[in-house]
Parts: C-alpha cells; structure tokens; sequence
C-alpha cells in the first residue's frame, strides 16, 4: 500500500471495511512525479457546454421533485484560498427515496419521474457556484449487513489544471450514518469535517428551500498548480 | 496558511448517465491529423474485469502542443468513456508528439489516464506510452521509475495487423499491477 504523508487528507487506496476496495486498491507504492508539463494545463470547458437550466436540478421533470428543496452555495478555491474562476463542477445524487435512476441500482424504491438527479455549472469569477436540488435520500448497501450510505451528493471538478482533477462527496450536518458509513470513514479524521457542508439558511429561499453552504478546495495553486 | 484540499471520495457504481459525454470516447483536436485508437481492458486484483470504471484521458496533439480551446461544445483533448462489462474500454484520438519538460527533458509520446470507480477512493493516475519501451527510457516518469519490468505496464502494443491501433491492459492491483502516480 502507498505510504502515507502526514499531513494527508485523502482516504487510503486499501481500506478494507470498505470491501470493493480490497481487489481495487494497488498493492505497489505509487510513483511520486511532479505533474508534466502536459498536466499543469487542463481542458476547457466552452460556455456553450453548461446551460443556465441545469444548476437547477428541480426543474427537470413536469412538475416539482418530492424531497426537501434545498439552495447549495459554496466556492471552489485552491490551495492558497484564490478562486477557481469558470471551472466544471458536476453534481450528482440518488432522489429523496434513495435511488437512482440506473439499471443496476437495485434498491426497492420508487424512482421519482421529476426527478433526474444530475446537474453541472461553471464557477464564476469569484469561484462560486449555486445548485438548487432537493436533499438526497439514505440508501441501503451489500457492503455489510445492515450498511447504509447517509445522504450524499457526488461532485466532479475540473480545475484548472488536470493534475487538480477531483472527484468526491459532499455530506449533511448532523447525519448520525456518517459514523458507521465505511466510505465516508475512510478519510484521515483530519479530513472528515471538510466534507460536511453547513447549513446557512440565508442562502435558502424563504419559505421553500432550505439553505448549505459547501467550498472545495483543489491541490495546488493557480499559476502553479502542484507546485510545480 | 495553505489551505487543506477537500478529500477524495469514490465515484461509485452510479455514474454513466451522469457523467459520460456523447461521444466521450473520441477525443477532439483542431486541424487533421492521423487517427488512432487506444483499447484495452481494466482488470482488479483477482484478474476480474473492471466494468464500472470511469477512464478519463488527457494529451498533446501530434506536434506536441498541448490542447487550448473547444471546438464550441466540447474541450479538444479530453477523452471519458466507461468500461464495458468486459472492462474494456477504447478512446479514439491522435497520435500524441513527445513534448518537453521545464529543464529541457522530453517526455515521450504519452497519454495521461485518471481511472475512477467503485472502490477507488481517490483517482487512479497514470500515464501511458504510446511508443517502445526503448523509446521511452529518457522519459522523466520512465526514470523515476527505473525497473523495466514495471515499466512494461505503462507501454501500449502497437497491433501488429492494423497500425492504427494501440493496446493497454491496465491491471489495477497484483500481478502485474500498473504502475500509478502522485504528485
């Protein structure tokens, strides 16, 4: 297994509570390289790319999603705390009964016909983004018997550069299923809160939609990422 | 005071309807250049295709020149498929140039991969060569890794019956195991 820097908050490769790990994760240590040339650039997401509409993930069906809206702020910064300025962020995210609308998620719960669960934006000059979606439903697991995984919702950022390619899950405050979710367990303790997002009601809409605040940061910084 | 990076989670099982880009799996450049298509499969520790992974790839163009720009829907240069269920996977691009480094080392002809999927708790990064291994030793990565051997892993075979096609088995852990990075 690779070894480990102190000041990591990444979860380990081999962390076998979490089982599909055990055949997945590498046995070798890995090769430690600054990033080429070729990695400190990134691919450029044109405007065109994202629409307006699909911060929204409300919107979607004919008429409004069940589950408990919610208004999602945060910024993307790097590792010096700047802005990262009209960067992809993907989101995705199982409905408010716990399912996914993918022919392998097996789990006995009814699909929502409003309700795709994905969404993507561009950062803006600040860095920030905003989702509107409705908080994700639990959803039982093979991992271990009685395994539930506490609500969450996936995140993909781009970046600037490829070397900063992240991939990751956000969590709620207060979810007593984060202390027995093997996943969420796999970071350093260290690492734990940074997944959590906040609730900050003021970034709700009154009356409708309740309010979290999530930033990410990305390695590196932006005139050089990794420092390289 | 460095800020701590947000931590890496799995993918999962769920991603293909939500992330994969029609036509993800061929990689755009501006201008003509020759095609080619790197194919192969993702296979775990027990030899068992990987049919969920998300393979992601990132390169120069023919002359070496890194990607800029889009062709007004799409990045040029980025390639993102899914495994198969017999893990295979198959990104049709360029033939990448060799390009150099800051203190005028070059890097051979190569193809920086991420691999994303269930049980991957953070992102399997590396990169693959697209020329002999012979051709490769001078690379800054071929260095710091030194045994051949293990270099080996890292080198796509050109078919011997179409010269347009590369092959790249990736396995992810044991016999065999890719070699991987970090920065």
């Amino acid at each position: 297994m690779a070894e480990r820097r102190a000041d990591d908050v990444h979860p380990p490769y081999l962390y076998p509570d979490y089982k599909s790990t055990r055949l997945r994760a590498p046995v070798q240590p890995l090769v430690r390289v600054p990033p080429s040339p070729l990695e400190v650039t990134g691919p450029a997401f044109p405007k065109a790319f994202v629409k307006e509409s699909e911060a929204d993930l409300t919107t979607w069906g004919r008429s409004a999603p069940l589950g408990e809206k919610m208004v999602l702020v945060g910024r993307v910064l790097d590792g010096d705390g700047q802005p990262v300025r009209r960067s992809l962020v993907e989101v995705w995210q199982a409905n408010a009964s716990g399912k996914y609308p993918h022919p392998v998620d097996d789990h006995d719960a009814p699909l929502d016909p409003n309700f795709l669960g994905k969404g993507q934006v561009l950062t803006d000059d600040e860095g920030r983004y905003r989702i509107v979606t409705i908080k994700p439903g639990a959803y039982p697991w093979q991992n271990h018997a009685f395994g539930w995984r506490p609500a969450h919702i996936h995140f993909s950022l781009f970046g600037h550069a490829y070397a900063q390619r992240l991939i990751t899950q956000m969590f709620f405050p207060g979810d007593p299923l984060l202390a027995v979710d093997p996943i969420f367990q796999s970071v350093p303790e260290a690492g734990r809160n940074l997944l959590i997002a906040d609730l900050d009601l003021e970034h709700g809409i009154e009356g409708v939609a309740l309010g979290y605040r999530w930033d990410m940061v990305l390695s590196g910084q932006r005139a050089t990422p990794m420092g390289v | 005071m460095p800020k701590k990076p947000t931590p890496s989670q799995t993918v999962g099982p769920f991603f293909a309807r939500e992330l994969l880009w029609k036509d993800g799996g061929t990689v755009l450049f501006p201008g003509r250049w020759d095609r080619i298509t790197l194919t192969g499969c993702v296979f775990d520790g027990a030899g068992a295709p990987i049919y969920d992974a998300l393979f992601e790839t990132w390169q120069a163009d023919s002359t070496g020149k890194f990607p800029a720009g889009d062709d007004g829907a799409r990045p040029y240069g980025y390639g993102r498929v899914s495994t198969d269920t017999e893990g295979r996977y198959a990104i049709e691009t360029v033939m990448p140039g060799s390009f150099k480094g800051p203190r005028g080392e070059t890097h051979a002809p190569q193809i920086s991969v991420s691999i994303f999927a269930r049980g991957l708790l953070k992102a399997l990064q590396t990169r693959v060569f697209l020329v002999p291994l012979e051709a490769v030793k001078d690379d800054p990565l071929a260095r710091a890794i030194g045994d051949p051997e293990r270099l080996r892993t890292l080198i796509a075979t050109r078919d011997s019956k179409d010269p347009k096609l590369y092959r790249w088995d990736v396995r992810l852990r044991g016999a065999g195991e890719a070699v991987f990075i970090e920065y």
